[in-house]
């Protein structure tokens, strides 16, 4: 009769952590979509917030203007160069 | 006396509980075998649904890793109209809660001849979570995806549209639907009495639609994009178009066209007709940019040199019709190179007159690539217009770009061979697929060795102050290029005042890095390629040189 009663409690106590793992796994699954699906949404904000209109838009009203390409030096380091 | 009657009461209620407890008993049996087929099957579809699993679409990135199309986690709410008691309160919740119209959603909820409604397709999730925490009775919460481009308008046409349903409609989201889209799950929501969902069984997982990873750059194409839409307030113009392309690869760095649109809002500009992707479905006449086929051919055969010297008369019979250079002179001497530098129509004919031919230019033009698609990865891209018939004066039309007509692709896959030691590249937009090889662009010979560097040389003599195109210019870099300025053929002939004014280049002329096309479409007050295009391919070149650190190939003073 206690040997039932233990397989019986035995039985029942795997049949708990079971379902304790699948609430976990569940959960971790909720958890990895949120997880994405926030990846994502910072991602499009990120590239919104680093596009090129965005930007030019935000320096012109600081007073900021393009540099002409008659003032941008480059230095020749090959061989020889100056 | 009174006991016999309590006696018969008793019996005749012991009577009607056994006829009742009968009546029941044949009831159940009745529901439990000649009914419960039917029953087991309605509980089923009223317990049980089979959803679809959507799968997420590819993500489109820059060259730089930008996102520039993302899909976003929305959420669609449904309802089953025949589990609603009281669809009036429900509607009430729903509409407050997800913002939208009361009566409308009233108005399908409360009719119960429907199992399934939509209360609205892709809600953003944070307000489906806080409707599903109000339990209402018969709500159903699936999950979807949003297509967000995050840039707005920047490369709008090119990218295209993925429409409700996550299908490409336009643009590489069409061409490329097949890799972005991904195969869809499919899944069981087991649900309560009170449509609650209680468990969700997964029988097939979502596949994810692949990753594209393309060869634009955000910033070249904002900033071509910028600078048509300022092209086109100065002019007046229609529209306009402009193709930054890498000669040595083929890869397009830019597709820009004006008027743009925010590519979230594709439906409605489709109203307006903007979406179409003008460099490769629309074909125009290409005038004088057209020459480089007939020098560029005769170079090749060897019959002519850049300073091979051409008698052009004033002007010049070919059948029906007298051509004429833009500047009126008498007999003059022309070297090859100053035809192309002037731009001289009679020059040009008199060349494919007497090298080429028919047969020849037609060769020719088949060799560069006219009447035939890129293949770049764009739906509706056009062949192009060759003359289905010749006539005696064809030979005097074709060779300097009119009666033919080509799309700013080909053009400007044209001008990237000359740059490119005259090896023709194909033009491409996509640089690799996630998990595929990158994309091997198809490559073919099409200017015979040293005539495409004499062909530069002439072609540095047009952005020169002797040449039509001063204002192409770039401080510090050599600039090749050619102008065109051609009338628009309307269906009764050319329509008075309508023009196309174009310029191709390619810098610095030593060692091209980049080749750049501009159209301007109908432009006002000024027609000309070499003042109305060229100081828009100056200003895309200049930033774009600079973007890229290319050093100059000049000494600047």
């Amino acid at each position: 009769m206690i040997l039932f009663a233990l397989l019986l409690f035995g039985v029942v106590a795997v049949n708990v952590a079971v379902l304790r793992a699948h609430v976990a796994v569940s959960r971790l699954d909720d958890e990895r979509a949120k997880l994405e699906s926030r990846n994502q949404e910072l991602a499009s904000s990120l590239s919104a917030v680093d596009s090129a209109p965005r930007i030019e838009a935000a320096a012109r009203r600081l007073g900021l203007i393009q540099a002409s390409e008659g003032n941008t030096s480059y230095l020749d380091l090959t061989a020889g160069g100056r | 006396m009174k006991t016999r009657v309590v006696n018969s009461r008793l019996r005749l209620l012991l009577l009607l509980i056994l006829v009742t407890f009968a009546a029941l008993g044949a009831r159940a049996a009745w529901i439990q075998t000649v009914r419960a087929p039917s029953l087991a099957a309605m509980a089923q579809t009223q317990a049980k649904k089979a959803i679809v699993l959507p799968a997420g679409r590819g993500t489109i990135y820059d060259r730089l890793g930008n996102p520039l199309a993302i899909g976003q986690e929305a959420i669609d709410v449904d309802a089953d109209p025949m589990q609603i008691a009281d669809p009036r309160r429900e509607a009430r919740i729903a509409a407050r809660v997800l913002g939208i119209p009361f009566r409308p959603l009233y108005r399908q909820l409360s009719d119960r001849s429907r199992g399934f409604v939509y209360v609205r397709r892709k809600a953003p999730p944070r307000l489906a979570a806080a409707l599903e925490k109000r339990h209402l009775v018969g709500f159903t919460f699936a999950p979807d995806q949003k297509r967000v481009y995050p840039q707005q308008t920047v490369a709008a046409s090119v990218l295209g549209y993925a429409g409700t349903d996550n299908i490409g409609l336009a643009g590489l989201e069409q061409q490329l639907d097949g890799r972005l889209k991904g195969t869809p799950g499919s899944a069981v929501v087991v649900r309560d009495a009170l449509g609650q969902a209680v468990n969700t069984i997964q029988q097939r997982p979502a596949r994810d639609g692949r990753d594209v990873f393309l060869t634009l750059d955000s910033h070249i194409q904002a900033n071509a994009e910028q600078v048509l839409e300022n092209t086109v307030r100065e002019w007046h113009a229609k529209d306009a178009t402009a193709i930054v392309i890498d000669p040595k690869t083929g890869a397009i760095l830019a597709m820009a066209q004006e008027p743009g649109y925010n590519a979230n809002a594709y439906p409605a500009a489709t109203t307006r007709n903007i979406t179409a992707d003008h460099a490769v479905t629309d074909v125009f006449e290409p005038g004088s940019v057209f020459k480089v086929v007939t020098i560029g051919g005769a170079l090749s055969q060897h019959d002519i040199t850049p300073n091979t010297p051409i008698r052009v008369p004033g002007s010049l019979h070919v059948a029906d019709r007298v051509i004429h250079d833009a500047e009126r002179h008498g007999f003059e001497t022309l070297k090859v190179k100053q035809i192309l530098q002037r731009s001289s129509n009679i020059g040009t004919d008199i060349i494919a007159a007497r090298y080429l031919g028919e047969s020849g230019l037609k060769r020719w033009m088949y060799r560069f690539g006219f009447g035939r698609r890129t293949g770049i990865e764009l739906p509706k891209e056009s062949r192009g217009l060759m003359p289905s018939y010749w006539s005696g004066s064809t030979i005097g039309t074709v060779p300097i770009g009119q009666g033919v007509s080509v799309t700013a692709i080909q053009l400007a896959s044209v001008y990237a061979a000359i740059a490119n030691d005259g090896e023709w590249v194909q033009p491409h937009l996509v640089h690799r697929v996630a998990g595929e090889p990158p994309v091997r662009p198809r490559r073919r010979r099409i200017l015979d060795r040293g005539a495409d560097v004499q062909l530069r040389t002439m072609l540095k003599g047009v952005v020169s102050d002797q040449g039509t195109a001063e204002l192409a210019a770039i401080p510090g870099y050599a600039v090749a290029g050619k102008t065109g300025t051609a009338q628009k053929p309307g269906p009764n002939g050319y329509i008075p005042g309508a023009y196309v004014a174009t310029f191709v280049g390619m810098v610095p002329a030593s060692r091209p890095r980049l080749v750049v096309l501009v159209t301007i479409d109908e432009p006002h007050g000024q027609i000309y390629g070499g003042l109305v295009a060229a100081p828009a391919f100056e200003q895309i070149a200049s930033f774009d040189l600079q973007y890229l650190e290319v050093p100059p190939d000049l000494r600047i003073r």
